[in-house]
């Protein structure tokens, strides 16, 4: 359909709940008519937490045990052949090319790899503990580095709900966000909303502009023009059932303080490019 | 000699069982005596079906009223034992009878089997009135199905949802702030929370990092030990968070299942009321329906859970649709009624045959179910057996198939002894199962039994069986005969009617009847009854009828009725014809003509299947100087059975009794069936071996045109035997093969007369004076026919007249006598002494 995905790239690690990701990375990489490709991430701070004298595991069924540098080795290898083995089979059920790479490091490793052409993918929830309790997701760091687009994913594929886009500009961020969100909502299928400022969204030009960026799609655009500031753009994600909230990392919105929000509130998956 | 032996027996004139002609002991018997024929002039009517129904069996009222009796005997243990020949409509009177009673008793109730909600391995019964068990069955298929759209109803309207998004919320608060203030306050104090393979780990951070151990090993010793004690005390407050979140979840759990309740209960008050309502009237039902309620209440979300996916789901791995619909059905088998007995449609009291009577088949079985791999049951794989459908009624079993069925006769007396049907495995049963099986509640039994079975398995098992007296405590004995007499004549035909009109055969003309009358005496062997053996009777009319068909015919006359006996016969006489051919071919030596010494024609009956058929055997003595012995070949090979033995032994009785009281019996006697090679048993030949003795004795020849039959007791007499007329007729094709001679004949038992019912060829041969019967009453009488000496009776001294039979034999002992004490003093160590 289009040549501007190189590659899709789902990043994994052994705190996070990987086969949504994997599950939509897939999907794209069939869609897009890319290869797959999966980044393991072994988490550096927990080995250098299991070097320190102190360090202990607290469980619900064991209360606080030893930590050791050899139990999180045997853990990692184990939920990277983990990770593995899902990501195989999801390029089998779509019929994709994969490969998978394990890397061991801080989250933004794993994007020193990745070209702004390629499409990343990463899970946006890690593991609950104690009924619906998840530390942070590693991710969020990655918005201030990331060169392409990037997706946030929380739910699963087929979830309900309304594609929204934000978009400040003409600029080339705006240009390669609709591009990427023009991938997604395609796969996905839905109704894209393009929530702009009146500034933006007045021009008479604007949807031929949109049109024009949006060649090889044939996803259909509803504009709306609508003030950007937050509690506004908030109360409308809700009227419009977000599920995928699309924004350029770098502007306000797309502050990952503010994008965390978003996707809290919401419970949406959320894609930026910066 | 003739007229000696009839002058003798003058005074012994016997009459007939029939009251026809009399007979003379040792004279030809007038064909008359030797087949009593049904008069077709006495039957009032020209085709039997003219002739109203017959009872359903004539002769049986001893039988009947004993199950009479039983049937009113309320008490345990009055069950009915009935016995009697096979053929004899046992089965058809029983059943009969039974049913007459039972459309006059009360209908009894229906029986259903329900989940035990408490203990699924043992079910409950349910008695309802008749005819509601299939409606308390369709009820709770309709809940069930009500059910599955109300409940979901229920949880999706706002009100529940809005009440679960609290619970759900409470909780999830609850955990973020304990968490979350948690985190929070580790933050503040540099130190992070991490995700571990397992829970939740505190890590010191610097500029976002988890510290290195290098790194901290580099802090000073205040500091370092300031970390490792922050570290510490957080742990400490995670560890109390930790131990809380059961708790916390446990509560969440009861607020949920509290709300379930509660919009069940709503959801589901109306439609339990409903089936309340329908079956208010059944106390006991309110207790069923009670625990179905709380146990819908308890499983709400079995109602909530989607249907399985059906196979052609997009997305989802297929399920086949019969594993899908056992899913989907699993979920609900708990709330069916499994309706063991449905008396819906009973009239009166069940009367139920069951013709494979086993374990599982009287009691009921618990059948499985295979599911993904693995035998599964539960209370509505439950089955009946024969017992449950006859509760309140009547169950008929046969007796031998009972017996040799598998488990079936433990069963039935365990359940007639408890009063209850108890459902359990084979494996159960014999203490031997290791995997849980249902043990559903037993069911309160009320049935009468009747036993159908010969009555050599009644003996046995009332000599053997302690539990049976107690249990079957009414015997109902049917007679295999009855007595022939102008009344019963007519109602036997009546029943031949009867037996036409159900079988749809063609009628029967009266010499038909007649002839069929006839054969009944024949196959009761006695001139004098009628057989009761309905089955052979039905077979005889129906082969009867095929020969109509194949004649074109419309009635079933004489000669439809003989080539049906004709045919019966020749389709099993194969054996009988070779035997008779090899006589005639001189392979078996049977001599029908001349005379021997120490030889004669003894007759015995082989039974091959249902045929019978009489063939003659070389009898031979020999006797020599000896100890009094008298040899039986046949059981020294042991091929004489203990009555066959038995009656050689008398002879020895005989010989000893006449002979021996004046001299000692110093001969030793062989007695051998000549070119016999199977077994010998039966003592009916006893009188033939005594005549071949004593011919050997006084080496008086005895005319081989002659056979024999007849028991001997020690006294001489001739005693009746069984399979006269197939004897008779035996010697009668032997005669005719090897040629008549105008002298042939058979000597009978007089006390046999009776029992003739001859072939009508054998009858016309005596008529026309080339074969004879001759009765006898004792040795003297046979001896003299058979030698044509006169026998001689004893004399005041002790002796009998010279050239007599007796006199003869006494000569020839005493000579034995007086050479064994010649032989003695020789070769005695003394030597002789003058």
């Amino acid at each position: 359909v289009t040549a501007s995905i190189e590659r899709v790239v789902v990043t994994l690690d052994a705190a996070s709940e990987n086969r949504a990701a994997i599950d939509t990375a897939a999907r794209l990489a069939a869609r897009a008519k890319a290869p797959l490709h999966g980044i393991f991430v072994e988490d550096e701070d927990l080995l250098r937490l299991a070097s320190l004298p102190f360090a202990r595991q607290i469980t619900l069924g064991a209360g606080a045990e030893p930590f050791t540098a050899e139990q999180v080795e045997l853990h990692l290898q184990a939920a990277a052949e983990r990770a593995r083995q899902d990501l195989s089979a999801a390029a089998t059920r779509h019929a994709v090319d994969c490969s998978f790479e394990i890397v061991r490091g801080a989250s933004e490793i794993v994007l020193s790899g990745v070209t702004e052409r390629d499409l990343v993918v990463a899970g946006a929830l890690t593991r609950p503990i104690a009924g619906d309790f998840r530390v942070e997701c590693r991710w969020w760091s990655s918005i201030e580095v990331a060169t392409g687009p990037f997706l946030l994913t929380r739910g699963g594929w087929d979830e309900v709900g309304s594609v929204v886009m934000l978009l400040h500009d003409r600029g080339p961020a705006s240009a390669r966000l609709l591009e990427a969100l023009a991938q997604v909502v395609q796969a996905r299928g839905g109704a894209l909303t393009v929530i702009c400022p009146p500034a933006i969204g007045g021009a008479k030009d604007f949807e031929t502009w949109i049109a024009d960026q949006l060649p090889a799609f044939s996803v259909q655009a509803k504009i709306e023009v609508a003030p950007a500031e937050p509690a506004a753009l908030r109360r409308r994600l809700g009227e419009l059932a977000c599920r995928l909230f699309a924004v350029d990392a770098g502007r306000s919105e797309g502050h990952s303080g503010r994008l965390r929000e978003y996707h809290e509130s919401f419970a949406c998956d959320i894609l930026f490019v910066r | 000699m003739t007229g000696q032996t009839a002058a003798r027996v003058a005074d012994g004139t016997v009459g007939s069982q029939a009251a026809g002609p009399s007979f003379e002991f040792g004279r030809p018997l007038s064909p008359t005596l030797l087949y009593r024929r049904c008069d077709p002039a006495e039957l009032p009517f020209a085709l039997c079906s003219e002739l109203e129904e017959a009872p359903d069996l004539i002769g049986q009222e001893r039988a009947v009223e004993a199950i009479r009796f039983a049937m009113r005997m309320r008490p345990k243990g009055y069950n009915v034992y009935a016995l009697g020949p096979t053929g004899s409509g046992r089965h058809a009177l029983v059943e009969n009878l039974l049913r007459q009673q039972a459309a006059g008793e009360p209908t009894p109730p229906d029986w259903c089997y329900v989940n035990n909600f408490v203990d699924p391995q043992k079910p409950y019964c349910l008695q309802l009135p008749p005819g509601r068990g299939a409606g308390l069955a369709a009820a709770m298929k309709r809940l069930v199905e009500e059910l599955r759209g109300a409940l979901p109803a229920a949880f999706e309207r706002d009100e529940y949802r809005s009440r679960r998004e609290v619970i759900d919320q409470q909780f999830k608060q609850r955990n973020e702030a304990a968490f979350g203030a948690l985190q929070k306050r580790a933050q503040a104090k540099g130190i992070a929370l991490l995700r571990t393979p397992m829970g939740l780990a505190l890590a010191p951070v610097r500029d976002g990092k988890v510290l290195e151990p290098d790194a901290f090993e580099a802090l000073p010793a205040g500091e370092r030990e300031s970390v490792q004690h922050e570290i510490e005390a957080t742990q400490s407050e995670l560890e109390a968070i930790m131990r809380q979140v059961p708790q916390w979840e446990r509560e969440h759990r009861d607020a949920v299942r509290d709300l379930s309740r509660e919009t069940t209960g709503f959801a589901i008050v109306h439609l339990m009321e409903e089936v309340r309502a329908a079956y208010a009237d059944l106390p006991d039902l309110a207790k069923y329906l009670d625990a179905v309620e709380a146990d819908v209440k308890e499983n709400a979300d079995d109602f909530l859970a989607p249907p399985a996916p059906a196979a052609d789901t997009a997305g989802s791995t297929p399920v086949p649709a019969p594993i899908s619909t056992a899913i989907e059905e699993s979920r609900f088998r708990r709330y069916w009624v499994n309706l063991l007995v449905d008396n819906g449609g009973q009239r009166g009291a069940p009367v139920i045959y069951e013709d494979n009577p086993t374990h599982q088949t009287l009691v009921g079985r618990v059948e499985h179910l295979a599911r993904f791999g693995a035998l599964v049951t539960d209370f509505n794989l439950l089955t009946p057996g024969a017992l449950h459908r006859a509760n309140g009624g009547y169950l008929i079993l046969d007796a031998p198939k009972l017996l040799t069925g598998n488990f079936g006769w433990p069963s039935l007396k365990r359940a007639l002894s408890s009063g209850q049907i108890r459902i359990e495995t084979l494996d159960q049963l014999m203490s031997v199962a290791s995997t849980v099986s249902l043990a559903p509640e037993p069911i309160p039994l009320d049935v009468k039994i009747v036993l159908v079975g010969p009555p050599t398995l009644y003996y046995l098992l009332s000599a053997n069986d302690e539990e049976f007296a107690e249990l079957f405590k009414i015997e109902a004995d049917f007679e295999d005969r009855i007595e022939r007499t102008p009344e019963t004549t007519l109602l036997y035909a009546r029943l031949i009617c009867t037996i036409g009109r159900r079988e749809k055969l063609r009628p029967l003309d009266r010499d038909g009847v007649a002839r069929v009358i006839e054969q009944a005496s024949r196959l009761a062997a006695d001139s004098g009854k009628l057989s009761t053996s309905m089955r052979t009777f039905v077979d005889l009319l129906q082969e009867a009828d095929q020969i109509a068909t194949d004649s074109g015919k419309d009635v079933v006359g004489e000669t439809e009725v003989q080539a049906a006996i004709d045919a019966q016969f020749r389709r099993g006489d194969r054996i009988y014809r070779r035997l008779q051919e090899e006589i005639g071919r001189k392979t078996i030596h049977i001599e029908t003509d001349g005379a021997q010494i120490g030889q004669v024609n003894g007759l015995s009956v082989i039974s091959l299947g249902d045929l019978a058929f009489g063939t003659p055997t070389r009898i031979t003595a020999q006797v020599r100087l000896g100890r009094g012995e008298v040899v039986d070949i046949e059981r020294e090979v042991a091929l004489g059975g203990p009555l066959h033995s038995k009656g050689v032994l008398i002879l020895g009785g005989f010989l000893g009794g006449r002979f021996g009281k004046s001299r000692p019996l110093s001969l030793n006697a062989s007695l051998v069936f000549e070119q016999s090679y199977g077994g010998v048993d039966g003592d009916s030949a006893s009188g033939a071996e005594l005549f071949a003795l004593l011919s050997a004795l006084a080496e008086a020849p005895i005319k081989q045109f002659f056979a024999v039959t007849g028991s001997v007791d020690q006294r001489g007499q001739i005693q009746a035997i069984g399979g006269v007329n197939e004897k008779i007729e035996g010697f009668f094709d032997s005669c005719r093969i090897t040629g008549f001679t105008g002298h042939q004949g058979v000597i009978i038992p007089a006390s046999n007369v009776k029992h003739l019912m001859l072939r009508h060829d054998v009858v016309a041969a005596v008529a026309e004076g080339r074969f004879a019967i001759y009765p006898i009453d004792t040795v003297d009488q046979g001896l003299e026919l058979l030698t044509g000496i006169p026998a001689g009776k004893l004399d005041g001294d002790g002796n009998y007249p010279a050239g007599t039979l007796n006199y003869r034999i006494a000569a020839r002992l005493d000579a034995f006598a007086a050479k064994a004490a010649e032989l003695a003093r020789a070769t005695s160590p003394l030597g002789s002494r003058p």
